[in-house]
């Protein structure tokens, strides 16, 4: 059992990432901060049921993720579902030509991989509906494991590893999109 | 490409996000160092993730943890 009276030392270090990833679901500031407040605070109400000496920060990005769900999601219109259509595994590396030639597109890889700009990736991660937006944010934002993802999520880890899945190749066609209209892909890299 | 690489490349994101056990670890890496293409496109892979991570960080407004203090304060005043 936690004591609260360490809540504020233990728990506010994690503050900012908590914010990033907060930041990254509810999609604008203003509910991000909202979110944020409402997270720590249920989690200091609920901080004596916490079990010293286990994953702290797991526990609560499992607050921030279930009280996003409940309260702030305005997507339940939304596609749940991401169109993959004909999109293979390493979708945007195949695509610059890097299965061919690898002298040639290490140059292109720079170029895209400095070309694209934060707003371009963060884009791409928003745009993802929200059943894949967050595995992809617990792993690649906040380097969980995959065990980690499913307590949080409560799914099972095969779930977590074909949603992370499918959620990281829509996130690379949305990419290579990105990168093509920036003029970052040579003539003759793009393969139809 | 290979089965071998076929095999390797299954594995790519179970890699790379280091959740294979020992074993299929050592097995994909002995794989790489023998083939150029797959090390290529493990490392593309390794960068891009790196790349994402890098953007999706944000700045906390400082005024955002004051809040928090003093809401849980409120709390147990």
């Amino acid at each position: 059992m936690a004591d609260q009276a360490n809540f504020e030392r233990d728990a506010l270090q994690y503050s900012r990432q908590l914010y990033s990833a907060a930041l990254r679901m509810a999609r604008n500031p203003s509910d991000a901060e909202d979110l944020v407040q409402e997270t720590f605070l249920k989690a200091f109400r609920a901080y004596h049921t916490f079990e010293e000496g286990t994953n702290l920060k797991a526990w609560l990005y499992r607050i921030l993720t279930n009280t996003f769900i409940n309260k702030y999601r305005k997507e339940s219109r939304r596609p749940n579902e991401v169109d993959l259509g004909d999109v293979e595994d390493l979708y945007l590396y195949r695509r610059l030509g890097s299965e061919e030639s690898a002298d040639a597109s290490r140059t292109t890889e720079d170029r895209v991989l400095d070309g694209l700009v934060e707003s371009d990736i963060k884009a791409a991660v928003e745009e993802l509906p929200e059943n894949f937006r967050i595995p992809v944010l617990l792993a690649d934002l906040e380097g969980f494991s995959y065990k980690e993802i499913a307590e949080i999520l409560d799914i099972p880890i095969g779930t977590v590893m074909s949603r992370l899945h499918r959620g990281r190749k829509a996130m690379q066609k949305r990419l290579w999109e990105f990168a093509s209209q920036r003029g970052l892909i040579p003539e003759g890299a793009e393969r139809p | 490409m290979s089965d071998e690489c076929g095999e390797a490349r299954r594995h790519l994101y179970a890699y790379i996000d280091a959740e294979l056990d020992s074993a299929a670890a050592a097995q994909v890496r002995a794989h790489l160092e023998d083939c150029p293409p797959c090390l290529h496109s493990f490392d593309f892979e390794r960068r891009l993730k790196l790349t994402i991570r890098e953007c999706l960080s944000e700045e906390m407004p400082e005024s955002l943890l004051d809040k928090v203090r003093a809401l849980i304060r409120q709390e147990t005043a």
